[in-house]
């Protein structure tokens, strides 16, 4: 997806974990994914370097789709689809 | 179910807390963990500590590490493992020597994280079964 088509995606649940370093991200983003139903998207907004590779691999082990990343300004935004 | 089994040798408070981050990646993956407490790590899970926190790497000192933790939000070790075993199946088990070596005889002399004691053999066998096996 580009990230005009990420940014337009509605989560169902957007996760600020910026203030975190790793592992707060993730452990964030495996609370929250419990909260929302399958197929919802889940946008996780972190700015630790490790969490940007983190998170896509622990989605796909999870049965859950990674569907891109978007960098912004000190942060990104990882966008998720529950499986 | 991925199993993970730690050996915990050390009550400093950089090891622990990098035990805590270990648990935390195995909380998000849903593993199956044991904790095993050894010799002087016994200490730290204790019931009303009396000892002085230290550092295992003296480049930082205590004051300097919790600063450097609190400046990016992260966790003490205490807070990690409690988050962390609400998140998954984590079992902490406080070897009888170690127990003894701190003070401890009892369940009760332990904080409640504190699952159970164990043998060597017990913590071998764990061992030989898991998945994952870290010793620090």
């Amino acid at each position: 997806m580009t990230n005009e088509e990420l940014l337009a995606l509605t989560g169902a649940k957007v996760v600020d974990a910026r203030g975190t370093a790793c592992p707060g991200p993730l452990l964030e983003a495996k609370k929250a994914i419990g909260t929302i139903n399958t197929g919802d998207i889940m946008e996780v907004m972190s700015a630790d370097e490790g969490t940007k590779r983190d998170i896509p691999k622990w989605a796909e082990k999870k049965g859950h789709e990674y569907l891109g990343t978007v960098e912004e300004s000190g942060f990104f935004r990882i966008y998720l689809k529950k499986g | 179910m991925t199993k993970m089994v730690i050996g915990l040798s050390s009550c400093s408070i950089d090891k622990l807390t990098g035990v805590g981050v270990m648990l935390s990646g195995a909380a998000a993956d849903d593993m199956d963990v044991e904790v095993f407490v050894l010799v002087n790590a016994a200490r730290a899970f204790l019931k009303n500590n009396p000892a002085e926190e230290f550092m295992s790497d003296t480049c930082l000192t205590v004051a300097e590490f919790k600063s450097a933790c609190e400046k990016v939000s992260t966790p003490s070790w205490l807070q990690f493992f409690e988050m962390t075993k609400e998140m998954t199946n984590i079992k902490i088990n406080i070897c009888s020597l170690a127990g003894k070596l701190a003070g401890g005889e009892k369940k009760e002399d332990f904080i409640d994280l504190v699952d159970d004691f164990c043998g060597i053999g017990e913590y071998l066998d764990s061992a030989k079964e898991a998945d994952i096996h870290i010793s620090v």
